[in-house]
């Protein structure tokens, strides 16, 4: 090995031996981007004008200047706050998956200065010596010098989990292909192996992988642009209305000054302070919620990802499959029998009373090398750990469910001789005495390749009798092979012999080289066939996708008729639909004739796809509704998912290993499995399935819809107060009315009274059944669309508006100012000199007692808006159906939220009520319930929308006004 | 159509909102404000006023500098004038002047002499010519406010020696028999009580700004000292006269 000196010189040359992580955005830029992002920049604007205007009016020494410089501090905070919160909210979940991915320190066994050492392997240089045995994970790209029955896994570089054996020969210029390299951060199944390190770190043939993953660029998620798409919209609005009436104010003889100050209060009232943060905590609640189901999301915005999703790539292994061998079917007794697959199977449903059943039990228990591991006997059969190969566990677990112990059974009839599986012979020999003591003859038992099994029989066991096996039983056999193999299984033939007792005699030597016992005229006993089956909620899931309108493509490196049988048995292809193929063979015409249109299934071979050009893929998935991609590679992933993607799809990826990366990250949203995936695929997905399974993406599927409709919901309910802030600055600045609600007092609807219930939205229960829509349109099905915008605003904001102006005059009526009174008397009622200023009944008010009178009023309208808020919140729990359909009081949620509104209101103006600078003040009890007509007229209203949006659909009602 | 559904809607609003707001007025009365919580205790006011600040500038022998002041003051008082005050009846003197059974409330005279020097009538410039500049001060009407005790206005400088004050009526006092006040629509004639202050501004304090600050004192139910409201039962103004 290399002088530990030696190593140390190329360590400082090469750098350690591990992967440079993507680079991060500092914290610091992330947060600022918080900061600025949305509708931070208006308020920052609102902020430095209530600066300004405080600047200008300390200048002039005006009297109360101080709630200029509160206001703008107010904001600033306001944005500083949302912005480090929404930036928390994103560390959070960022930080679950950071502990997640964090690799376990690897140790390599390094000869150096002649010595075997363990070292951490990101020390290994090029040049070192390592020694490899079964379990370990290869530390770094290595040639084999020494090899001893070594097997790798390489599925997390190709895709293929089936172990390839490795040696020292040199058998291919591809070093991919070669026998002789094993490649970083793939895994040595079994034997053992020693071998030189060739490359290290980055420049190993993963890392060159990865960094190829991390060129592939970020699209951004769909959610993302919704909520950009909103901001404008607000800030469209909030901006042009009050630039309006800046120009109508100063046109009007206002002072720059008021109308800058004006300008200020109609931002702040139009922009939905809380709505961002509330955003983030409803996403980060259905992430939360995701993670239960087995979703662990990255990053907040995937959760609506993938409710939008209309293509998903699936891997076949793993993901729609319980990624192990199980016994599927039987043939004996010239009879098919299936055999139950589901993953936690306790008995077998087929029929065992048949005598060659008997014989056949005894073939697979026997002739069988793999055991359970010690110490599992409390665990479900299926669980439980087995050494052995995939095939042998399969036939293991199958005797155990059925005939119980297999071990007792294994003893009582006691090896005598074994001939194991090799794929020269391509048959696996055991010879056993027999559990019945009156018998001593030696039964030999034989398992292997069905056809060669049958060149080695004569007779066939039908009903537990030997029968000659003529030229008729032989065909039957033939069809029975053919169709267990036309699905996609993996066969096995049985066969046995009783051998008789007078040639081969207790004491017979058995020799296994020699192979002194008959080998041929045996008798066939039956076929089993395995594979890996699909796991049980996957048809299920599969068709909710398909009703859902999602397009389910398998891609995996199988064989084309294992993913095809796959694909039919869990529904991506339909029972119904036909491949070109499968019609070719229908109507008994070449494949060229027929028409591809008609076909909507299509199986798409590696091969194939390699010399396809663009259009010709794009064809495919334009033509056919379900596709099946097999022998595939990486790179081909990635073209899929980019053809899917010019398709204007959401295209959803799964994927384990590191050359999925690229795939992963290309997609709008990439899937890694949390079990059988690579860290490099964990850390190139925007979402980590923990249980592998497809099922749990549906589930993703039904909560990111969910979000969608419920952030709809949260939105619409925000915006509508914003009207209910904005007409009393329009209505002050048209009409000179004492100004009916302080800037101040909005802040604390928008960020006090409203936060609980618009995040209580995020609780409502989907409203009918969502995953029987289409996926949502990425161009015209907009979170914030036309009807959302006027409904909210025009419609309910108005109301509300009406409402809390009928309070409003209420309280200045009943305190000696009528309506009539109050009209045009702006300038006088804010004059400070003023101070016997005359109400409608002859008293006269001081200056104070009329902005007393003014901040009742602001408490009068922020509890009108707070009363009707509740009828909105309320309303706002559906869209289309009744409110009586959707439960009132299904989520518990929304009344927590609606106590706390009032429960607010009433801390703020009961509680806070004497503190000058907030500008609450103790309000007169009934005035709390001249806004509640207008509430239940709210209610009553949408009802009525609903109603008509149910009854007549499609109607100019249901287009105008359904949201 | 969309214009005609909001014609409809927007209309259907605007009658619910005229209706609510009809019904709550008709729930109110026309002679007295449901509450008078917000108004417990009156503020004071000056007459004249000056236009934006309470300051006072003029020039005592240039007519034009206080002509503004003179005329405000008279307009003022055009309503204390005795041919308007005819159907006003004489009130017994210091006592709060009950009218709760009567339907039609009649106002107390408040006999223009009282102001002295004030008046008008003997100095038609109201003492701004001669340096002894009057100013009225007033407690706001407060419908059935009933000040205890012997409410007197009293002035002060807060520099000494500047300004010697006199009151008109004597010693500042206000008499009970004006209140209580029973709004405009029962207690039309209704004249509030003036206390006329006059100010002697000594002649070597010219030029110089003189803060004064009057107060309500006497009686315990009017406050004078509320920290927020610089105007309960108080008020301040300056004065700077030229020669």
């Amino acid at each position: 090995g290399l002088s530990s000196a030696r190593a140390a010189e190329i360590l400082a040359r090469d750098g350690p031996n591990s992967l440079t992580p993507p680079k991060a955005t500092p914290e610091i830029v992330k947060l600022l981007k918080q900061m600025v992002g949305g509708f931070s920049i208006l308020l920052w604007i609102g902020a430095v004008f209530s600066w300004i205007s405080f600047g200008i009016q300390l200048a002039q020494g005006a009297e109360s200047p101080f709630d200029n410089l509160y206001l703008g501090v107010v904001l600033a905070l306001v944005v500083i706050l949302t912005g480090i919160f929404a930036y928390y909210q994103e560390a959070k979940s960022t930080n679950i998956m950071a502990s997640f991915s964090k690799m376990i320190p690897q140790h390599a066994l390094v000869i150096r200065d002649a010595e075997k050492k363990e070292m951490p392997a990101d020390q290994l240089v090029v040049g070192d010596i390592v020694e490899i045995k079964g379990g370990d994970r290869i530390p770094a790209d290595i040639r084999l010098i020494f090899t001893q029955g070594c097997k790798v896994d390489n599925s997390s570089l190709t895709g293929e989990s089936e172990p390839q054996s490795r040696s020292c020969d040199f058998t291919h210029e591809n070093p991919l292909e070669t026998r002789n390299i094993a490649f970083y951060s793939t895994t040595c199944v079994e034997g053992t192996a020693t071998g030189i390190v060739i490359n290290t770190g980055d420049r190993t043939v993963i890392g060159r992988i990865a960094s190829l993953a991390s060129g592939v660029g970020n699209e951004k998620t769909p959610i993302a642009i919704e909520i950009e798409h909103f901001v404008y919209l607000v800030a469209g609005v909030a901006i042009s209305i009050g630039v309006l009436f800046f120009i109508i104010s100063v046109s009007m003889r206002y002072k720059i000054l008021d109308s800058l100050i004006f300008l200020i209060g109609i931002i702040v009232a139009n922009v939905p302070e809380g709505l961002l943060a509330t955003v983030t905590v409803s996403l980060s609640l259905t992430a939360k919620r995701m993670a239960k189901k087995n979703c662990l999301v990255k990053n907040l915005e995937a959760v609506e990802t993938l409710g939008s999703t209309s293509i998903i790539c699936s891997d076949k292994t793993g993901t729609l499959t319980q990624n192990r061998m199980t016994v599927a079917h039987l043939w004996f007794d010239n009879q098919i029998y299936s055999a139950d697959t589901s993953e936690d199977q306790t008995t077998q449903p087929f029929d065992q009373s048949s005598p060659s059943w008997t014989a056949l039990s005894k073939i697979v228990t026997l002739c069988n090398r793999a055991e359970f591991r010690p110490g599992q006997e409390n665990l479900p059969i299926m669980k439980r750990v087995v050494v052995g190969d995939a095939s042998e566990t399969a036939l293991l677990k199958f005797a155990e469910v059925i005939l119980g112990d297999v071990m007792s059974i294994r003893a009582r009839n006691k090896k005598v001789a074994e001939i194991p599986f090799n794929s020269t012979n391509k048959f696996q020999l055991s010879i056993h005495e027999t559990d019945d003591p009156n018998d001593k003859r030696f039964l030999l038992v034989m398992k292997g390749a069905p056809e060669r099994i049958l060149e080695r029989c004569s007779t066939i066991m039908i009903n537990g009798k030997e029968e000659p096996l003529d030229s008729e039983k032989a065909e039957a056999f033939q069809t029975a092979y053919m169709e267990l193999g036309g699905m996609g299984e993996r066969v096995l033939g049985f066969c046995h012999l009783y051998l008789p007792e007078n040639e081969f005699p207790d004491t017979y030597p058995f020799d296994t080289d020699s192979m002194n016992f008959p080998t041929s005229n045996l008798c066939f006993v039956g076929l089993l066939s395995m594979i890996d089956p699909p796991r049980s909620t996957v048809p299920d899931a599969v068709s909710k996708c398909r009703s859902a309108g999602i397009k389910v493509i398998m891609v995996t490196g199988d064989h084309p008729i294992t993913a095809k049988a796959i694909a039919k048995s869990v529904g991506i292809i339909s029972a119904t639909s036909e491949t070109v193929e499968d019609i070719a063979k229908r109507l008994n015409i070449p494949v060229e004739q027929v028409n591809r249109r008609e076909a909507t299934a299509a199986v798409v071979n590696g091969m194939e796809l390699k010399d396809m050009s663009l259009q010709q893929l794009d064809e495919i998935l334009c033509n056919h509704s379900e596709i099946v991609f097999a022998r595939t590679s990486p790179q081909q992933k990635l073209i899929i998912v980019e053809g899917c993607q010019r398709q204007g799809a959401v295209v959803a990826v799964t994927g384990d290993g590191v050359n999925d990366s690229p795939a992963l990250k290309k997609a709008d949203i990439g899937i890694a499995m949390g079990i059988a995936g690579s860290d490099a695929a964990k850390n190139a997905a925007d979402m980590v399935l923990l249980d592998d399974n497809f099922a749990s993406i549906v589930t993703g599927v039904e909560e990111g819809r969910l979000i969608f409709d419920n952030l709809k919901k949260t939105i619409a309910y925000t915006l509508t107060k914003n009207i209910a802030e904005l007409c009393p600055f329009l209505i002050y600045i048209i009409a000179s009315i004492p100004m009916p609600i302080g800037t101040i007092t909005i802040l604390f609807i928008d960020l006090g009274t409203d936060i609980i219930p618009s995040v209580a939205l995020a609780y409502e229960k989907a409203e009918s059944d969502i995953m029987n829509r289409r996926p949502r349109n990425k161009r015209k099905d907009r979170l914030v669309n036309e009807q959302l915008a006027v409904y909210s605003y025009l419609q309910i904001g108005i109301m509300q508006s009406v409402g809390a102006f009928v309070t409003y005059f209420t309280v200045y009526a009943e305190q000696g100012f009528l309506p009539s009174t109050l009209l045009g008397v702006r300038v006088n009622w804010e004059n400070n000199a003023i101070n016997d200023f005359e109400d409608s009944y002859g008293q006269e008010w001081t200056k104070y007692q009329r902005t007393y009178l003014q901040w009742t009023g602001y408490t009068a309208f922020f509890v009108s808006i707070t009363i009707q808020q509740v009828a909105d919140l309320i309303i706002r729990k559906t869209r289309r159906n009744s409110i009586f359909q959707q439960g009132l009081f299904r989520n518990k949620v929304i009344w927590v939220g609606i106590f706390s509104q009032i429960g607010i209101a009433l801390i703020l103006t009961y509680g806070l009520g004497h503190v000058t600078a907030l500008n609450f003040t103790p309000l007169r009890f009934q005035y709390w319930f001249v806004a509640v007509p207008f509430a239940i007229l709210i209610w009553v209203y949408d009802e009525v929308r609903k109603l008509f949006i149910r009854r007549y659909p499609g109607s100019w009602w249901d287009k105008n006004m359904y949201y | 159509l969309i214009l005609l559904f909001y014609l409809v809607f927007y209309g259907f609003l605007a009658a619910l909102f005229t209706f609510t707001m009809w019904v709550m007025l008709q729930t109110l009365s026309s002679d007295i404000p449901k509450y008078r919580d917000r108004i417990s205790s009156p503020g004071l006011m000056i007459s004249p006023k000056p236009d934006n600040a309470l300051e006072f500038y003029f020039n005592k022998s240039d007519a034009q500098s206080y002509a503004e002041y003179v005329s405000t003051l008279r307009k003022f008082l055009e309503s204390y004038d005795d041919s308007k005050q005819s159907q006003n009846i004489n009130c017994t003197p210091g006592r709060i002047f009950d009218q709760n059974d009567v339907a039609v409330k009649k106002a107390c005279r408040f006999n223009l002499s009282d102001l002295g020097q004030c008046s008008g009538k003997e100095d038609k410039t109201f003492g701004y010519s001669k340096g002894t500049p009057c100013v009225l001060v007033k407690v706001n009407r407060i419908i059935g406010l009933k000040p205890e005790g012997e409410p007197r206005i009293h002035c002060m400088s807060k520099e000494e020696g500047m300004v010697e004050i006199n009151y008109f009526p004597p010693e500042g006092l206000i008499d009970l028999m004006y209140f209580p006040y029973y709004g405009k629509s029962l207690h039309a004639h209704y004249l509030q009580p003036l206390v006329a202050v006059q100010l002697a501004i000594n002649s070597n304090s010219t030029k110089e700004e003189i803060a004064i600050e009057c107060k309500i004192l006497g009686s315990p139910n009017l406050k004078n000292e509320d920290d927020r409201d610089k105007f309960l039962g108080r008020i301040a103004f300056k004065v700077q006269m030229t020669e």
